[in-house]
């Protein structure tokens, strides 16, 4: 494997999407290519950053309250 | 009443579904009518609902269907639904000219650190609606399969949705930080850290 194949590969590394096979092939360039490895960790890092971003906003308190009230007026509503 | 162990796993997600459907309508009132319109939905369809498969994902299915609908029939005219290519090695190999007096061993590294949250968000909800949705589904966990069967678009699509829109969000943040830097410059002088 050489590096353009690594780099196309690297989000379907990232993301855990790769064969078993074609990981152990990414793995073994990884190793031999601080190249390819710097850049797989910098992905790696952004990935999680935008993700910690984004799972930090949680639901207003009084909707779970608003939708257990509608859903009671639902299931009360003959269908 | 008894607690109906069906609506106690749904609202379990409650958080999960309300953040995605913030970033998707980019409005606090209209994330909240979208889930709860989502949960209407999936308690008069829950006979649908196969007990023992992925509860999580169903609902996601409902929130991105009633989202799509929706918004595309709101959308009075169509946004850019394009992304231009972004120059592959953009981000992280240039990463030094915003930073060039950082005494970091990593300064790419430091700067993803350093991006702030609502920066991410807004390079985030900047994406045309099909690029951000997928990757929103990304940043739930889903696999390119499940977001492949929600969005009901070949694996191929999701994987270049992504990639797409994972480097357009970079340029983004680049230019941003690149702006924080000369703003920052330009406020000299400023008391050493």
């Amino acid at each position: 494997m050489d590096c353009a194949d690594c780099l196309e590969r690297l989000y379907s590394y990232l993301d855990r999407e790769l064969s078993p096979a074609e990981l152990t092939n990414v793995r073994a360039h990884l190793d031999d290519c601080g190249g390819c490895e710097d850049t797989f960790v910098l992905e790696e890092r952004f990935l999680a950053r935008v993700r910690d971003c984004c799972q930090e906003d949680v639901a207003p308190s009084d909707l779970r309250t608003r939708i257990v009230a509608r859903l009671r007026m639902e299931s009360d509503t003959p269908q | 009443m008894a607690a109906d162990p069906f609506e106690t796993e749904a609202l379990s997600f409650l958080d999960a579904l309300y953040r995605t459907a913030l970033r998707m309508t980019r409005s606090e009132a209209e994330a909240e009518d979208l889930v709860q319109e989502t949960y209407i939905r999936a308690f008069r369809f829950r006979e649908q609902f196969t007990p023992g498969t992925n509860l999580k994902a169903w609902l996601f299915r409902i929130l991105t269907n009633t989202f799509i609908n929706q918004y595309r029939r709101k959308a009075a005219r169509p946004e850019t639904t394009e992304l231009d290519d972004v120059e592959e090695s953009i981000l992280y190999r240039h990463m030094r000219d915003v930073s060039p007096g950082s005494s970091s061993p990593d300064p790419e590294a430091e700067l993803i650190d350093n991006t702030l949250s609502s920066e991410v968000k807004e390079a985030l909800e900047a994406l045309p609606e099909k690029f951000r949705t997928t990757l929103l589904l990304d940043v739930e966990g889903f696999s390119y399969k499940e977001i492949a069967d929600m969005l009901d678009i070949p694996i191929g699509t999701v994987m270049s949705r992504l990639h797409r829109g994972r480097k357009f969000m970079q340029k983004r943040l680049y230019d941003l930080a690149r702006d924080r830097g000369i703003a920052a410059a330009r406020s000299m002088p400023r008391p050493a850290d």
